[in-house]
């Protein structure tokens, strides 16, 4: 068996997928409540209401509970000399090597919630595809772009 | 360096850009003649009833100006190692394209060009961040002008390549230093050309399934009677077998328009199919009406994938597509290599082209291991929609447990076919669409790699690897699916390996 690539991402990251399933669920929840509303005014059976509350809870506990705990738990990365593997996947485990010769250039961005928590997410690009690491400690996603970027030009090659 | 020579497109240009322009504008206005120009009646002044005939004059006329003033502001001139281009009236846009940069000249005579002797020549560089065109387009030019730019892209290299020598530096790094002696011999060697059958073959068996599906769909109707329609009305009975006769005929009627059409296309433009070798250049010319000629660089291929078509196989035949690293999206970054040939002959005109291509049959097979994961993905939507058609269509519905043995069937099919290879520097991939897919891949050119499992998948120590390779500006992926976990990581390994000490000296060697 290979070994799992040695470094997990950030704990807070796991708080950002959870608000992010937070703010999914909200959604789902005023679309609920919008059905039970209209329910009631429609005289429709009780148990549509049963139904919408059970489905908002098995969603609310998918996307803020398991999800992102499966996700978090499943999500590694290595950056090594020679090349960079990622691991990832919910159901699907998929793993990534990308070699630094193949590296093309790598990104940091940053949206608002990510920034709130100081964290931030660096994209691998290569020539064919472009690969992401989520929600990294902002000063380690910094310091592994530079890394990226002065191990990948170490290794010129051609297309 | 001195003001260099200005050159200009040939005026046929003017009318090639009217007719382009017209022929992007013409539904519009097809639209506006016809809500317009048939009236009638004699109401309003004169130039309000002849509205659209003006605005398409003022159109036509308005069309062929700016086309003569692309055509007069339109400059292309050689200086400092670079082609450059200037053009437009307002705003004047200049493009500077360094003959480093420059990837391929690519031409194209269209049925315009023909008659003066002129080509179209596009100029196909790197990068390519315009996903729309090429980097530089010159619509109409004469043969002796192309000549000209391909002559001092030649003496530009050759400059380049003297230079360190001169100046008594030793560049190691120096690309293509081994080139050199090659290019003193100036060989244009063909490899492949199609002969009129085989061009006959492409044409008539290119898009031919939906012709014959719905010539399959007329003779079912014949047999209309055999299924029970007895339970039913007398009147709607007939209606109904009336009705899917007429509706097939029309299928079939249509189908067998397009594809005549579509033969009649493939035949003109892979006519006189000729792919050749020049140094480190793959040109490939073809056409009849519109002869077109494309370069591809030895260096840009990324990937050779030969392509057996089942039913073209039944006639010895196959197909062998490259990727490509330069040119657009789509079509130009696949590029048919060989759109027929006999598979017998396949390994001889490739070879030819790719000598360092070990170009065998891929000889690992995935085991029995992973056999049911090819259908077994495919019960989760197909039981339901069976379930459903059972209940809603009783006893008929029944029917729809026939796909069962045939989606099983396919899996079967697509596991026996998959297999892969590893040869030093070179990996083989086989895996089945429809037709089967032969993917001969340099490690070198692979941009990442992945192995995938599910949750069932790593139950049974199985896993699938997926390659990425760069085509054009996107990617093409080759995969084999549900292997075995020790073979997956074995590819894995030896792709991650490699690039370490030593053999990262051996791999520039080979890359340069």
């Amino acid at each position: 068996m290979r070994s799992q690539p040695a470094n997990r991402i950030s704990k807070k990251g796991l708080k950002v997928w959870r608000l992010y399933g937070l703010i999914q669920t909200i959604i789902l929840a005023v679309l609920a409540i919008g059905g039970g509303v209209l329910t009631y005014f429609l005289e429709g059976p009780w148990w549509i209401y049963a139904v919408e509350t059970v489905f908002l809870l098995i969603i609310g506990y998918l996307l803020i509970i398991l999800f992102p705990k499966v996700r978090w738990m499943r999500w590694r990365y290595e950056v090594r000399d020679s090349e960079i593997e990622l691991q990832h996947g919910i159901f699907i485990v998929k793993r990534t090597l990308i070699p630094m010769v193949r590296v093309q250039h790598v990104d940091t961005s940053q949206g608002p919630i990510l920034r709130k928590y100081g964290l931030a997410e660096i994209s691998i690009s290569t020539a064919a595809t472009v690969h992401t690491i989520p929600a990294l400690i902002m000063a380690e996603a910094d310091e592994l772009r530079g890394r990226i970027s002065v191990l990948a030009r170490v290794a010129e090659d051609d297309v | 360096m001195s003001e260099q020579q200005r050159y200009k497109l040939h005026w046929i240009t003017a009318i090639i850009e009217m007719l382009k322009t017209m022929k992007e504008a013409i539904l519009p206005l097809v639209v506006l003649v016809f809500a317009n120009g048939w009236k009638g009646g004699g109401t309003g002044p004169w130039y309000f009833e002849y509205l659209s005939f003006i605005i398409f004059g003022v159109l036509i006329i308005s069309l062929f100006v700016s086309g003569i003033i692309k055509w007069k502001r339109f400059e292309y001139w050689f200086e400092d190692d670079e082609l450059r281009i200037e053009s437009g009236l307002f705003v004047k846009k200049k493009r500077y394209i360094p003959f480093d940069r420059i990837q391929s000249l690519d031409y194209t005579e269209g049925i315009f060009h023909r008659p003066f002797g002129l080509v179209k020549v596009k100029v196909e560089t790197a990068g390519g961040s315009s996903m729309k065109k090429a980097e530089g387009e010159l619509t109409a030019i004469t043969k002796v002008a192309a000549e000209r730019i391909k002559i001092e892209l030649a003496e530009a290299k050759k400059r380049k390549k003297e230079k360190p020598v001169v100046e008594g530096e030793v560049t190691l790094l120096a690309d293509d230093s081994w080139e050199v002696p090659v290019e003193e011999t100036v060989s244009v060697r063909k490899i492949f050309s199609m002969s009129t059958k085989d061009l006959l073959i492409l044409a008539t068996t290119s898009g031919g399934i939906g012709v014959i599906l719905s010539g399959v769909a007329i003779f079912m109707s014949q047999f209309a009677d055999l299924i029970p329609f007895e339970w039913m009305y007398e009147e709607i009975s007939a209606f109904i077998k009336f009705g899917v006769l007429i509706v097939a005929i029309a299928v079939f009627l249509g189908l067998l328009g397009v594809w005549i059409l579509s033969v009649g296309m493939t035949f003109l433009s892979h006519y006189n199919f000729t792919v050749s070798l020049d140094k480190e250049d793959i040109i490939i010319t073809r056409g009849l009406l519109e002869k077109k000629r494309v370069t591809v660089p030895l260096k840009r291929i990324q990937s050779v994938v030969l392509i057996e078509n089942p039913f073209r196989k039944v006639f010895g035949y196959v197909s062998v597509k490259i990727h490509s690293a330069g040119g657009g999206v789509g079509e130009s970054s696949r590029i048919n290599l060989f759109p027929l040939v006999k598979r017998s002959e396949v390994e001889t005109y490739l070879s030819e082209i790719f000598p360092e291509l070990y170009l065998e049959e891929p000889s690992k097979k995935p085991t029995s291991k992973g056999r049911p994961y090819y259908y077994r993905i495919d019960f989760v939507w197909m039981l339901p929609v069976i379930g459903a058609l059972i209940y809603f269509f009783f006893p008929y519905g029944l029917f729809s447990l026939a796909i069962i043995p045939v989606i099983v069937a396919y899996g079967i099919w697509q596991h026996r076919s998959a297999a892969y290879e590893i040869v030093d520097h070179q990996l083989i991939m086989r895996f089945r669409t429809f037709s089967l897919q032969t993917a001969y891949t340099m490690k070198k050119r692979i941009q990442s790699m992945e192995m995938k499992q599910s949750y069932f998948h790593r139950r049974k120590g199985v896993a699938t690897i997926l390659v990425n390779v760069k085509s054009g500006m996107g990617s093409y992926q080759a995969t084999v699916q549900h292997m075995d976990v020790e073979d997956a990581e074995m590819i894995l390994d030896w792709y991650e390996k490699g690039k370490k000490t030593s053999e990262v000296i051996v791999d520039k060697e080979i890359i340069n």
